[in-house]
């Protein structure tokens, strides 16, 4: 400090006091010339005249009194605050629903105990259809109702599609339903709680080509620019025709690879609603047609790059070495 | 379910010059999806999947007959053989069919017919090489030639031992069990009908056959069997299935017939099997052949508008090239102006309605051709009510940004969880049918779950987990009420706990957040807004703090931004006033009496506590003027008299 004022001024700091703060100092003489300047202006000499002064005093006692500096170790480690976690399953479920309400998607909730009606046979599944095999059902111990029948856990989130139908009354329609769903079944891809996303849009004129569109906009969003998806044919009761969708392996673009073996990774069904489905909905098949689509979260979400979870039993077991990973 | 086929068997029925590498490309994009390819004995072997709807595509042939309808949409040209099985010639012998007894309700089709010199020969190599590629277990012909047609051409058939059915009166009754009646069947295994199987029984009433299913060992083919009866019957799909679920007996014959296999497909299985039987066992035909087909399937039309195509595909398919489609695939089809008549195959009862005709030439047009693009049409705006998907993302950031973690644990619980909440068993809903011990009773609490965490998680010394799940309360012949909850169990001290829960309503700008509790209680009532509703529970015992909400009062009292206070014009005092109080005494009902003492005391908040000294941090403060000493002291002393009267406690220090 003393060196800087020496340079700028070519005075010691003792000699600035002397010079310019001492009593007879520059600044004392300039100070009594106040009383010259007419009253109303004498503001705009004086606060310039003190700022400099003390801005000169400032320096002048730094100089004086080099401060001591504290031994500090910046090599410490951190001390962290805990940080939490939101389950990967929560992560997934917000990034899925910004995806499909930023297309027009109105998220929707429905029980996840329910009639055998909404379940099964509203979506044309009658008792003891072959097609029930698919889905090892855990039943409710409690009286059927005579016209709803048994009271299940909802083995899929279909059982919104005639609910979300009967809450709207009439199209357009356009839900996206997440929920718990249960099946009877437990191994490494399977627990017996599990969750899966429905999409369901009914309106004049829905083809094929609307569910396509809003499969490869999922894919791109979810999974990467460039991600391409694929519909093939399959079967299920509640819609004509029926597709397994495929989502192209990410990792490869597509061509195959250790991960996908065939490019493609299949994730789960959809379709065009079946005219007997639209009916149990209150909706007139002649007049609208529209496609919908349910797929676990679990399978879609570990098919992400770097989240090849081998056991999913792990997602609901509360092990905190696993959950702090995300 | 999942058929496998070897390329070179599907050859016999298709003509076709193609990889096996691009048939399996070509076939899943149209059709079965192809799900693997396995290289066995210098073959390629299929592994297809079949979807419910379609057992006529569940054998060699039906895979042969989608592949000559799909290879022609990608230029390959493809057709199907024909079935090269000849009429069954006129008996050599003259042996005595059984007399069977119909029922026209549980069965559709009988067909039988006897051979007699059947030669035991072992299966022959050709035949074995295609059933062990299927991972079939190999016997001898007589027996593998049953599996081999039932495959072939996706119908089953059975071999009866004839002399067996003849030593016990050469009778079929084709009947329902009842309950309690017993059967063996070949693989030694016995089990005890519930009543309503379909069964054969011979003339003493002894069942003799479980028909579409499985044979009994009394009357199956054995090691010493010369002479067979082979038949062919269709039994209704739905009591085949009945009793393959019931008794838990899945062979490939009850997965045919409870998916509707076609009867009309049963001749070609005799005819086929009569031709095997000859060729490879010498055996000779020994009776007429038996039919009774009392109500062959009726083809019912569909008719489709080139409308309707359009409709679900969003392009133009002339109707010509659908024709010529649907025709491939076995149809009859008329064009009559703008519409298709379409009358399926008898092995296709799946095609009923239009949008089934639309199903299959959208399928071999090919989905990949379509265009993809979004809705373009009106955005629904009519949201659900109750619910707040961003409140409960808003929730769960929070509590993890304050070190908390989620977790996703089991809406069913054990026995001894479910208990733990102090309701009874029955005051649960229970499964009926639970795939494991611990997860029997829907839970009524997310308490004992959580709580589970924490100790499944003993090396975190302190830990805070929550959920956001439904819990489940019964109601009387109604669903059940499913209460969106937010859990939370902490081993964290108490204040620190309940600190963050006042945070959390805080940032929800949820207002007259309270806790009721009784002095010394270890439970306590959480309750928002003006009228005080209940909106949860918070405890503590043993170390952990174990809260509960309603999502529904969250979603009820949070606003999305706050009440506007305009900055302070006067000064606010702050002031520490420190009071010894009496041991147990609860601060909380001091806290809320003293700060509704007087407008102007506008905060009081807890500073420190040391023994029974508590200092609190008290705000003073009048919108309308700068509070002086003057006018504090009273108020102060007011505090300080509240505190001494109504709870014996005195202030540290002294007043001035």
């Amino acid at each position: 400090m003393q060196r800087t004022l020496r340079a700028e001024t070519g005075l010691s700091a003792n000699e600035l006091q002397q010079k310019y703060l001492g009593v007879n100092g520059a600044f004392t003489l300039l100070a009594k010339q106040i009383t010259e300047i007419d009253p109303g202006d004498r503001k705009v000499a004086g606060q310039p005249l003190n700022n400099l002064k003390n801005a000169l005093a400032t320096a002048v006692a730094a100089a004086n009194n080099p401060s001591v500096k504290a031994w500090v170790d910046l090599s410490l480690p951190g001390r962290r605050p805990a940080v939490g976690h939101v389950h990967p399953i929560s992560q997934a479920m917000a990034e899925i629903t910004k995806i499909f309400t930023s297309i027009g998607f109105t998220r929707a909730r429905y029980p996840e105990i329910d009639w055998d009606w909404y379940v099964f046979e509203s979506l044309n599944m009658p008792p003891d259809h072959p097609a029930r095999d698919e889905w090892e059902t855990f039943f409710v111990a409690h009286a059927p109702d005579e016209k709803m029948g048994q009271m299940v856990l909802t083995t899929h989130t279909s059982n919104g599609q005639v609910r979300e139908m009967e809450r709207l009354g009439k199209p357009p329609i356009r839900m996206i339903n997440i929920a718990r769903c249960y099946r009877r079944q437990q191994d490494v891809t399977h627990t017996q709680m599990f969750h899966q996303f429905e999409g369901l849009v009914v309106d004049k004129g829905i083809t094929i080509q609307h569910l396509k569109g809003t499969l490869d906009y999922f894919a791109e969003q979810f999974y990467g620019p460039g991600t391409k998806s694929r519909i093939r044919p399959f079967h299920f009761q509640f819609t004509e025709p029926s597709f397994e969708v495929d989502f192209s392996c990410h990792l490869c673009g597509g061509t195959g690879c250790k991960f996908c073996k065939s490019g493609w990774h299949e994730v789960g069904g959809c379709g065009m609603v079946h005219p007997n489905v639209l009916r149990a909905g209150g909706i007139d098949p002649d007049v609208y047609t529209g496609f919908a689509f349910g797929w676990g979260i679990e399978r879609t979400y570990t098919l992400k790059e770097g989240l090849a979870i081998d056991d999913i039993r792990l997602l609901y077991s509360g092990d905190l070495q696993f959950l702090e990973q995300f | 379910m999942n058929i496998l086929i070897p390329h070179t068997w599907l050859l016999e029925h298709l003509e076709a010059d193609i990889e096996p590498k691009k048939l399996q490309e070509y076939l899943s994009l149209c059709g079965p999806s192809v799900e693997r390819m396995y290289e066995r004995e210098g073959d390629s072997v299929y592994d297809i999947e079949v979807t419910t709807n379609r057992a006529d595509a569940m054998s060699v042939r039906g895979i042969a007959r989608e592949a000559a309808a799909i290879l022609p949409q990608f230029g390959v040209d493809a057709k199907l053989k024909p079935l090269t099985a000849p009429d069954v010639p006129n008996p050599s012998e003259e042996l005595v069919l059984p007399t069977i007894t119909e029922n026209d309700e549980l069965n559709k089709r009988t067909l039988c017919v006897v051979l007699s010199n059947v030669d035991r020969a072992p299966t022959p190599d050709w035949m074995a090489k295609r059933l062990t590629a299927l991972d079939m277990q190999i016997h001898d012909a007589a027996i593998d030639i049953t599996n081999y047609i039932t495959h072939e051409l996706g119908h089953p058939c059975h071999a009866f031992d004839y002399d067996k059915l003849v030593a016990c009166g050469n009778q079929i009754i084709i009947t329902e069990a009842e309950a309690g009646e017993s059967f063996t069947l070949l693989d030694g295994a016995t089990y005890t009908a519930i009543g309503g199987e379909v069964i054969f029984k011979d003339g003493t009433g002894t069942i003799i056959d479980l028909p579409s299913i499985k044979g009994t060992a009394n009357s199956s083919v054995n090691a010493n069997t010369k002479r067979i009866l082979l038949l062919a019957e269709s039994i209704d799909a739905k009591k085949v299935r009945f009793a393959s679920m019931t008794h838990a007996i899945r062979t490939t014959a009850a997965q045919l017939m409870e998916k509707n296999a076609d009867p009309t497909l049963a001749i070609d299985v005799i005819r086929l099997g009569v031709k095997l039987y000859r060729e490879i066992c010498g055996a000779k035909v020994a009776s007429a052949v038996y039919d009774h087909f009392p109500r062959p399937n009726t083809h019912v039309a569909v008719t489709l508008t080139s409308e309707d195509l359009f409709r679900y595909l969003g392009v133009v398919i002339p109707l010509e090239e659908a024709k010529q489609m649907l025709e491939r695939l076995e149809c009859e089809v008329t064009i009559i102006d703008d519409s298709l008549v379409v009358t399926p195959p008898s092995f296709r009862p799946d095609l009923t309605i239009p949008a089934d005709i639309v199903e299959e030439v959208a399928r071999l047009y090919g989905y990949h051709k379509l265009p993809s693009k979004l809705m373009e049409s009106a955005i629904p705006t009519n949201r659900p009510s109750g619910t707040n998907f961003t409140l409960e993302e808003t929730v769960k950031e929070f509590l993890a940004t304050v070190g908390w973690q989620e977790v996703y644990t089991y809406s069913m619980v054990s026995e001894a969880e479910a208990l733990a909440t102090g309701f009874t068993l029955e005051e649960h809903l229970k499964l009926s049918n639970p795939l494991t011990d611990d997860k029997v009773y829907l839970r009524r609490s997310l308490a004992p779950s959580l709580s589970a965490v924490l100790t499944a998680n003993p090396m975190r010394q302190t830990l805070s987990v929550f959920e956001i799940a439904n819990i489940y309360h019964p109601i009387t012949n109604e669903l059940p009420n499913e209460v969106l909850t937010l859990g939370i169990v902490s081993s964290a001290q108490y204040r620190d706990v309940r600190g963050i829960l006042e945070s959390l309503c805080t940032k929800l700008h949820i207002t007259n957040f309270s806790i009721e509790t009784e002095a010394g209680s270890s439970e306590a009532t959480i309750c928002f807004g003006k009228t005080q509703e209940v909106a949860g529970s918070i405890s503590y015992s043993n170390g952990l703090t174990i809260i509960q909400i309603k999502i529904s009062a969250l979603v009820a009292h949070a606003q999305s931004h706050p009440t506007y206070q305009p900055q302070a014009k006067t000064a606010i005092i702050r002031e520490d006033l420190t009071f010894k109080l009496p041991k147990k005494t609860a601060v909380g009902p001091i806290m809320s009496a003293l700060e509704q003492l007087d407008p102007r005391i506008t905060a009081l908040e807890l500073s420190t506590v040391y023994n029974e000294n508590h200092t609190f941090t008290i705000n003073y403060h009048d919108p309308n003027e700068n509070l002086t000493s003057e006018q504090i002291a009273p108020l102060r002393k007011q505090l300080v008299a509240k505190v001494e009267q109504n709870w014996g406690g005195s202030l540290v220090g002294q007043l001035t």
